[in-house]
């Protein structure tokens, strides 16, 4: 029973950080219709530039030290996110094929210029005192509070963004871009302007991701590829452009990975594309996507 | 106001627009035409929604060719397109506080008084309306913008006759309001009764304008270029 529940809560939380990262994903190709193949890319230099703003201010026992890691890593992906939008992407709107390549081929430049400068070393956050440590939790016991830390930013995230795209002027025009970009331009809304925002928002949301996830486990090279495909199969199978099927793709994989790793280890890796196949199969759109 | 010279549009190998010439100025211009003639390219080119291959758009003196919509739409251009085209995610509501000014002459308390209809469907979605509710408010969106020229496309396609009555009201107090229309539409009533200058498109060019009165008048004519039956429409 305590097992069960174990293994459920870090299925939570895994899917709490998968949520994170897909949201972003999600959002981008929600209005701009770009499969952004970097957001792993983004993640990782996100995570990679906060450590260097954490390092020497943990070493001088700085306690802002993790909080001026994670912004420097969030804000640093926003403006990279931004310049790739208005240097790269925004010269090819509408050839996805295009869009795709080129963010396949920056990822590959970032990791390798990441590689370069920082080595092969994983490197991991020390979350603050404050969200340090285990609490206990009813029917479990001791749980690292970090990881339950790591649900609130999800849920944080999740009704931000609800409360961006449902409550606030750029939250209509995205919504009304997602539905006719082209008609939106013809009320006069900036599009491209709003499709730097939105790239801008997505890649922070990576980035907060990688800030996020290099607390919770090392930071090394590889996590690009790993959160860009964990990013694709939780939109996939979600459905894409959607907060509510993102977060419920986010749980389905979350839970998945951690069931299947507790009770057929060899084979858990197979689980999430098997999700993946059934609703290809079933439901083209995702679980929630509009058709 | 407008003028449109010798504008050409192609997509691919069709060739759409080829050479219409046209300006609107204070009074209202109707154009009217059958079917796959080219008037909705010409209203989407004049919007900077289609790529145009030869020739010029003016607007109060600026060139709007190769303009993005949003720019054009920032000088005054607003467009009620062909199929109307609202948002299904956006509200009512959301579809008019996105486009409002602050302060003009259109603002929503004007809108919800002269299409009470949106004001009680205020919270339903733009999918959620009827094909009358969602014509009000893809014209509502346009007048919102306050434009110095509103292009309105078939407006009153799929409309029930009295809805189509009180739309011709509208559109025949816009002048008042210092707005320039540019109405295109295949129902002759509709154009005849807005507009005093009718243009008759045939297969991407301007055939003939004509006073509306002598249109009206000339069944022939209809026959001609709108093939429409003696009595009919």
């Amino acid at each position: 029973m305590d097992l069960a529940a174990t293994i459920v809560l870090n299925g939570l939380t895994l899917a709490a950080l998968y949520f994170i990262v897909a949201s972003g994903f999600s959002l981008i190709f929600g209005l701009m219709r770009v499969v952004n193949m970097a957001h792993g890319a983004m993640y990782l230099v996100a995570g990679y530039v906060g450590y260097s703003v954490f390092e020497p201010l943990y070493d001088h026992d700085l306690w802002y030290a993790w909080y001026a890691g994670l912004a420097a890593g969030v804000a640093f992906a926003a403006v990279f996110g931004a310049l790739v939008q208005v240097l790269l992407l925004g010269w090819m709107q509408g050839q996805e094929l295009r869009q795709a390549l080129v963010t396949i081929g920056l990822s590959i430049v970032v990791a390798d210029q990441l590689l370069a400068m920082y080595g092969g070393t994983p490197r991991q956050f020390f979350a603050p005192d404050a969200i340090f440590g285990s609490t206990r939790v009813p029917g479990i016991g001791g749980y690292p509070t970090f990881r339950l830390v790591q649900i609130g930013v999800a849920v944080a995230v999740g009704v931000g963004l609800w409360l961006l795209l449902n409550r606030t002027k750029l939250g209509m025009m995205i919504r009304a871009g997602v539905d006719d970009r082209q008609m939106l331009g013809a009320c006069g809304v900036n599009v491209p302007l709003v499709g730097v925002a939105v790239f801008s928002l997505g890649a922070a949301l990576a980035g907060l991701g990688g800030i996020i996830g290099a607390t919770a486990q090392p930071l090394a090279m590889g996590a690009d590829g790993r959160f860009l495909l964990i990013s694709l199969v939780v939109v996939i199978v979600g459905g894409m452009g959607s907060v509510t099927g993102t977060a419920l793709g986010a749980v389905l994989i979350g839970l998945a990975e951690q069931i299947g790793q507790a009770m057929f280890p060899t084979y858990s890796v197979v689980l999430t594309f098997v999700i993946m196949v059934v609703v290809l199969a079933l439901r083209p759109q995702g679980i929630l996507g509009r058709a | 106001m407008l003028e449109v010279r010798d504008l050409h549009v192609r997509f691919g190998q069709a060739h759409i627009l080829q050479g219409v010439s046209l300006s609107v100025g204070e009074r209202p211009v109707a154009i009217v035409g059958r079917n796959g003639m080219g008037k909705t390219t010409l209203c989407q080119a004049v919007m900077g929604l289609v790529a145009t291959s030869e020739g010029g758009i003016a607007f109060g003196g600026r060139r709007l060719n190769g303009m993005p919509p949003y720019r054009i739409a920032r000088r005054g251009v607003a467009l009620v397109p062909q199929g109307r085209r609202t948002f299904p995610s956006l509200s009512v509501d959301e579809h008019l506080r996105l486009v409002a000014v602050p302060g003009a002459s259109w603002n929503i308390e004007r809108v919800y008084r002269t299409f009470p209809r949106l004001a009680e469907r205020r919270r339903n979605g733009g999918a959620e309306l009827s094909g009358g509710e969602q014509q009000m408010l893809a014209i509502a969106r346009a007048l919102l913008m306050n434009p110095k020229l509103v292009i309105m496309d078939e407006p009153s396609e799929g409309l029930a006759p009295v809805i189509v009555d009180q739309l011709i009201a509208v559109l025949r107090g816009l002048p008042a309001d210092g707005m320039g229309v540019l109405l295109v539409e295949q129902n002759l009533r509709v154009a005849t009764e807005v507009a005093e200058d009718v243009a008759i498109m045939v297969t991407g060019r301007i055939a003939a304008a004509m006073p509306a009165a002598r249109l009206v008048g000339d069944q022939e004519l209809q026959r001609r270029y709108l093939g429409v039956a003696a009595g009919g429409r």
